[in-house]
């Protein structure tokens, strides 16, 4: 077998290329190289944090993707993966974790109690962190099995790869910003 | 160390306070009147070594006269034996002594009660809300409060069969 | 102003508040596991006192389960301890069957024995790996949740699900242990020990995590049993205290095990307390599974009992109870 058959390498855009040179535009450039180094920051707060313990153990490694490197300080991190009940004490916190990261950030809801609520249809539960940030992806389950955490991953990392770089400075950007009430800096 | 030598000791020093004796339920359980609570509790944690907390919290019968309750679950790990004292307070009049000073867990069980019930420890060094937001301002677990959050705008009654 | 949490509290004066400086160990913080709030009083690097906010992650259990029927509670007793969700279920049932006043038989009783201790070994894996993560080692995390993939396999093949697994009914199991559940557990029983004594060596004596780990949050017995504590950490702080051998439930009186008591009530103690308490379960399921005995694995309580499928369509009494469900 062929040396370069055993290694699987991330696929080029789509470009021209020549000899000695490969031309692409810069979205799809730089959305490669976020994409497979995106650092998530975990904000597990119950039985979904487990099943994220487990995914980045070594049977289901998100490591594989380019996340191997957790940050707990949001200053550092790219995409926020809340993953767990989040009660209306704990809100105000989330919020304030989103604010503190810097653009551009995603934010991925793992689990249906961050999704929605989940079971706990109740008077301290907030019923879906989609009421204080925006949301990129939602992987539903109670909790979700370690493929579909991985599978909501990819996704993001779709988005990633896909993403104008004038989105985040855009006016429709900033409206949806806050309408949510997110300060922000500028 | 046997129930009925207990109860009659208590009887000895507690005439007036101890209003029901029930023995059919798991563990061996009085009915307390409220005044006797820390005194009762003080004579059976140093003269009978119940020395664990296990388990103090609030009860809501909305039927009866004096609707707060309040239940201590003590255990003598020696003899292992387990006593349960019940005691119960109207909702205008909702006070209860406090037993920080007897078993330091007795603390935030009594906050969690207050946060829940409304039942005022009288002598609790920090009586505030534990678990809900500091913001509230009804007790949750009463029966007349319901489950879900009453605010929510965003349930559409057809999908929930109202 | 400050509030005064517990009587250990300090009353500064107004010098000495100059001395020490306040750091708010926040709700997310990667150490406390993201669910309290420690707002500390700190002598440079020293913590002298410390006060809690808690209720970060206040679902409502009790209230839900005001309104719930008894067999739907099940499913939220899974996430009271998600760590080591068949423990809860099984008390549970306990409690249930205890208000009925239903006598399982002593197959029921072993089969739990070995999913309890199952799930206990679960959760003791988890407490020390993260012991060992918060301190800086990440390898024993990694080892030791490849064991726990392995467990989730079995409570996939006993009840369908991983981590909130729903298993049993009031009354027994709904459904027998199969051939493969029983050669899964046998395996693992097999590759424990191994695993085990490759994570001991990594922590057990090393100098850096005894460092960091002897003399650290110590507690005395008098205080734990004062403060309610119970489990390994009331067992690490000296005193002989297991629910299993006090008041035996589900025949753990059949068995013979011993129980690690500490001396200090450290961090260090706690984390010896739990790696024997995980020995002690290896031979506890092994000696269950080894002596299994012949019976029916559910006791069929008449509220709680879902009939095998070929009597519901063949029988009245059966239907019936299927459709009351």
């Amino acid at each position: 077998m062929n040396e370069k058959d055993k290694y699987t390498v991330v696929e080029a855009p789509e470009g021209y290329s020549a000899p000695g040179f490969f031309a692409t535009t810069l979205d799809k450039a730089v959305g490669l190289a976020r994409k497979n180094s995106l650092w998530p920051l975990p904000f597990a707060t119950s039985c979904c944090g487990i099943e994220f313990m487990a995914t980045m153990g070594a049977h289901y490694d998100l490591g594989r993707f380019g996340a191997e490197r957790l940050s707990f300080s949001p200053r550092q991190a790219d995409l926020l993966m809340v993953m767990g009940t989040i009660a209306k004490k704990m809100a105000p916190v989330v919020q304030q974790v989103y604010e503190q990261m810097a653009e551009p950030r995603w934010v991925i809801a793992v689990g249906a109690c961050a999704s929605s609520g989940g079971v706990f249809d109740t008077y301290s539960v907030l019923q879906g962190i989609d009421k204080v940030v925006p949301v990129d992806v939602y992987v539903p389950g109670c909790p979700p099995r370690p493929e579909q955490i991985i599978n909501g991953f990819m996704k993001i990392q779709e988005l990633v790869g896909n993403e104008p770089l004038r989105r985040r400075y855009s006016p429709e950007y900033k409206e949806m910003l806050e309408s949510y009430g997110i300060k922000i800096d500028k | 160390m046997e129930y009925s030598i207990l109860l009659q000791e208590l009887k000895n020093k507690f005439e007036n306070s101890i209003l029901s004796v029930d023995e059919t339920a798991d563990i061996f359980t009085i009915t307390i009147a409220v005044e006797a609570v820390k005194e009762m509790i003080t004579f059976l944690k140093e003269q009978h070594n119940f020395i664990f907390l296990t388990d103090l919290c609030g009860i809501h019968y909305p039927e009866e006269d004096k609707e707060l309750g309040v239940i201590y679950h003590l255990h003598n790990l020696v003899a292992n034996k387990r006593i349960r004292l019940k005691t119960f307070v109207t909702k205008e009049n909702p006070q209860v002594e406090s037993l920080v000073s007897v078993f330091s867990g007795a603390n935030w069980m009594e906050r969690e009660t207050f946060d829940f019930y409304g039942i005022d420890f009288v002598g609790h060094p920090n009586l505030i809300r534990i678990l809900n937001v500091e913001y509230m301002d009804y007790y949750p677990m009463r029966k007349e409060y319901p489950l879900e959050d009453a605010t929510r705008s965003d349930k559409d009654d057809r999908f929930f069969g109202r | 102003m400050k509030t005064i949490n517990s009587e250990h509290h300090l009353d500064l004066t107004k010098e000495d508040e100059k001395v020490y400086s306040t750091l708010n160990l926040g709700p997310t913080h990667p150490a406390t596991h993201g669910i309290f709030q420690n707002v500390l009083t700190m002598n440079g690097e020293t913590i002298v006192s410390a006060e809690q906010t808690i209720g970060y992650i206040h679902r409502a259990f009790e209230k839900i389960a005001e309104r719930r029927p008894y067999y739907q509670i099940t499913t939220l007793t899974d996430r009271l301890n998600y760590c080591s969700s068949p423990l809860n279920n099984i008390g549970w049932h306990l409690a249930v069957e205890k208000l009925l006043g239903v006598e399982t038989n002593k197959r029921i009783d072993y089969m739990r024995i070995i999913v309890m201790e199952l799930a206990r070994i679960s959760d003791h894996l988890i407490c020390n790996s993260v012991i060992g993560v918060d301190s800086g080692a990440l390898t024993g995390f990694v080892y030791l949740f490849e064991e726990r993939e392995k467990i989730y396999e079995i409570y996939e093949e006993l009840c369908g699900a991983r981590l909130t697994t729903n298993l049993g009914v009031v009354g027994g199991f709904d459904r027998d242990f199969s051939p493969i559940a029983i050669q899964k557990i046998r395996d693992l029983m097999k590759e424990l020990p191994k695993v085990l004594h490759e994570f001991e060596n990594l922590l057990m004596r090393n100098r850096i995590f005894m460092d960091r780990t002897i003399n650290v949050g110590a507690i005395s017995a008098d205080r734990a049993l004062n403060y309610g504590f119970s489990g390994p950490c009331l067992r690490a702080a000296g005193v002989d205290y297991d629910v299993r051998v006090q008041e035996p439930y589900s025949s753990y009186n059949d068995f013979d095990f011993s129980v690690p008591i500490g001396q200090n009530g450290d961090t260090y103690d706690r984390f010896c307390v739990r790696q024997t308490e995980l020995w002690e379960s290896i031979k506890l399921v092994t000696n269950a599974l080894d002596n299994l005995p012949e019976g029916k694995f559910n006791t069929e309580v008449p509220a709680f009992f879902m009939p095998p499928k070929e009597d519901v369509y063949s029988k009245m009494e059966p239907l019936i109870s299927h459709l009351k469900w």
